[in-house]
């Protein structure tokens, strides 16, 4: 059953088409790579599909519904309901502690909880540097932080956004492990990148390529050996 | 935890874990606070401090008696029971009399006070030597002191008449083209004397009159030439309503007319009669007005002199109470029915409103234009800070907040900015009133504990006002900000 789907969209700025009729879909519990080189689509995609922008033309389906024609209450609304966001550049609220930032998501969602934000940090293994600032957590702490924060309110899917491309090798793995470790529990990945590495981590990696999908590669080594856990 | 609870956490977190930026932003609050509150202060204390500053422009209020009544120092006394200690300053009694010098039978008006008063009511008087403190001293105005050549420690000797009233006299017989005198009480402050000639037809041919006693913009118009020329060959005894009187100057004219009517040839009435007093002159007076024409001593000396104790004239009173209080401290004492009458003297009171209120207006002036910069202060720093979080508001946006959040978030912070700033400037403000007061006014200032959290009302409400532009900018960012990478 899928869980996103793309039909026909595309995204025209003036003369520019970003996205040129795309047709993509997803299924629940699948953990799809998204790859592609600078200025392939990669960013309008991922905004389309985080639900901050709209397609110019065609239909985005999540979880069944339509996105494409809401308005944008409407969209943040189904962002913090069903989306869960992992960025390149970690993003947390620097005045606040690690379990801080974590419940801030769960503040917009429903109601703040800090055991469940404690647990959520227990999973990611920081469970110790809960009340650190992001200034005293590293690089790959923070992503895990950014990645318990993601979890905390069980959407359907986990979007992130090249989640280690500021992170060394020791903590791109400790992040693609949480991942990996999601994707077990049923959790819907994607996870765009421009590294194969990261992409080859996924069951599936969709290539971006001038606004089209180029080609779309099943990696047969996931089912085989597990590099991670 | 609640989501109020999350939401005060997050705000204080940001005040307290962004110092920098938030001190800036509280300082710039407190500051316009301390000085709104300062003002403020000033603005309801200015004409507490000021009363003070004015009560060295002399007397406010006088009190005579009241038509056919006298007035005595108990009396007086008893009639201002109802003005609190503390704000009626001075009360001074004035008798007036006529007393001649026995040197040369010359004529001055003697003025029977209490001098420890006459410091509070006229503090513009200008004594060379000192006040008299004791029995048999004088002080002289300057005039009379140059028409006499008395100096300090002169002696005088004074001798009393009492104001002749023609059948007291002892009639004698008026013959045509005789010079009479005459006098007759006047208005409050004294007596009024007239010196005529008759001609040959017994009509009154030349009058002078003597009003130097009464109050120079009333009864003072009678000695004017535009009224005596009304005297002018009419016949004795006047008749009620043959002259016309002075609007304004009804008692003065009419005691002027008794004066005619009361006059008898001269060699009558200079004739020295009644007390002589020795008196030495403590001091010499200069005011500049019409007071350096008169004789003071003290109430005890004029009833010795006079052979009668307790009458007074006026009395002179300098209380400390704005405007409207001390209408109602006149109407009440002209309620009372203690046999007094009271003015307000309006030059002063006058003068007193019209400086307050320049003052007032230049305070509120001021106030308003510091709240404008306040605002301007608060609403550049908001907007700082929106602007250096920028990236911290799409992540929240993002994270799926509402515009309806962000904007309580940043109002949030603002009010509690404006809380603290306006708390801290409430101290600010009560200290910076205070220096002003002492080194302006040199007066302190007591706090007005409701001054406190009213500044901190104010100071919220606009901080709130200051964060409006702010917060729409904030609402405007895009959360897919947080997806470009660096």
């Amino acid at each position: 059953m899928s869980l996103l789907e793309l039909k026909n969209v595309s995204k025209i700025y003036g003369e520019l088409k970003a996205l040129d009729n795309v047709n993509i879909h997803v299924d629940q519990g699948e953990w799809v790579a998204i790859m592609g080189p600078s200025g392939s689509g990669k960013s309008t995609m991922m905004n389309i599909i985080g639900c901050m922008d709209k397609p110019s033309l065609g239909e985005v389906l999540l979880d069944g519904v339509d996105i494409s024609k809401e308005s944008s209450r409407k969209l943040t609304d189904i962002r913090r309901d069903k989306i869960g966001l992992v960025f390149q550049q970690f993003h947390m609220v620097n005045y606040l502690t690690a379990v801080e930032n974590v419940m801030v998501s769960q503040y917009y969602h429903s109601m703040p909880d800090e055991k469940e934000a404690l647990d959520a940090l227990e999973l990611v293994g920081l469970r110790e540097r809960a009340h650190h600032l992001p200034s005293q957590l590293s690089g790959g702490e923070q992503q895990r932080v950014c990645v318990a924060r993601a979890l905390i309110n069980h959407p359907e899917l986990i979007l992130a956004d090249e989640p280690t491309g500021n992170l060394d090798e020791t903590n791109e793995n400790i992040v693609l492990n949480l991942f990996s470790q999601l994707h077990k529990e049923g959790t819907t990945l994607i996870v765009v990148t421009h590294d194969p590495e990261v992409a080859e981590a996924a069951q599936r990696t969709i290539v971006l390529e001038h606004g089209r999908v180029a080609r779309e590669v099943v990696n047969e080594s996931f089912e085989l050996g597990r590099k991670y856990i | 935890m609640s989501r109020r609870k999350m939401f005060l956490r997050m705000i204080t977190a940001s005040l307290l874990r962004r110092r920098s930026r938030m001190l800036v932003a509280l300082l710039s609050i407190a500051i316009g606070a301390a000085i709104l509150s300062g003002l403020v202060t000033i603005y309801y204390d200015v004409p507490r401090q000021m009363q003070a500053q004015f009560r060295s422009y002399g007397a406010n209020v006088l009190l005579v008696p009241s038509e056919g009544a006298e007035m005595t120092l108990e009396g007086a006394g008893k009639a201002l029971e109802g003005i609190p200690a503390d704000q009626l300053l001075g009360r001074t009694p004035y008798r007036y009399v006529n007393v001649q010098m026995v040197r040369n039978q010359q004529t001055f008006v003697a003025a029977g006070t209490d001098f420890e008063q006459v410091k509070t009511t006229s503090p513009y008087f200008t004594v060379e030597g000192e006040y008299p403190s004791g029995i048999r001293q004088i002080l002289v105005g300057k005039s009379v002191a140059d028409t006499l050549g008395l100096k300090v420690g002169s002696v005088a000797e004074l001798s009393y008449r009492p104001a002749a009233s023609g059948s007291e006299t002892g009639a004698a017989e008026i013959k045509p083209g005789d010079t009479l005198a005459g006098s007759a009480e006047g208005f409050g402050q004294g007596p009024v004397y007239v010196t005529l000639t008759l001609d040959d037809e017994m009509k009154i041919a030349e009058i002078t009159v003597d009003v130097s006693s009464q109050t120079e913009e009333f009864g003072g118009q009678c000695g004017e030439e535009f009224f005596t020329r009304r005297f002018l060959g009419k016949s004795l005894p006047l008749q009620e309503g043959e002259i016309d009187a002075v609007s304004g100057a009804t008692v003065t004219s009419e005691a002027l007319v008794s004066a005619v009517n009361s006059a008898r040839p001269t060699e009558n009435v200079t004739a020295v009669t009644g007390n002589t007093l020795n008196l030495r002159v403590t001091g010499i007076l200069e005011t500049g007005g019409k007071e350096e024409g008169y004789i003071f001593m003290s109430l005890e000396d004029l009833g010795v002199l006079t052979g009668e104790n307790g009458r007074l004239d006026v009395m002179e009173l300098s209380v400390s109470a704005g405007a409207e209080e001390l209408a109602g401290y006149v109407d009440a004492l002209n309620g009372s029915g203690s046999g007094v009458a009271a003015r307000l003297v309006k030059r002063i009171t006058n003068s007193e409103t019209a400086v307050l209120g320049k003052l007032q207006s230049l305070v509120f002036l001021v106030t308003a234009v510091v709240l404008l910069l306040t605002m301007i202060c608060v609403s550049t720093t908001m907007m700082a800070v929106v602007t250096e979080r920028r990236k911290e508001i799409g992540l929240r946006k993002a994270l799926g907040a509402s515009d309806g959040s962000i904007r309580t978030e940043f109002l949030g912070e603002g009010m509690f900015l404006g809380m603290l700033g306006g708390l801290l400037g409430a101290v600010l403000g009560f200290g910076f009133a205070q220096i002003i007061s002492v080194n302006v006014f040199g007066g302190s200032i007591t706090l007005q504990p409701l001054l406190v959290p009213v500044t901190m009302i104010v100071s919220m409400a606009i901080s709130a006002l200051s964060c409006l532009l702010p917060i729409r900018n904030a609402v405007a960012i895009d959360p897919a900000l947080v997806l470009k990478g660096e």
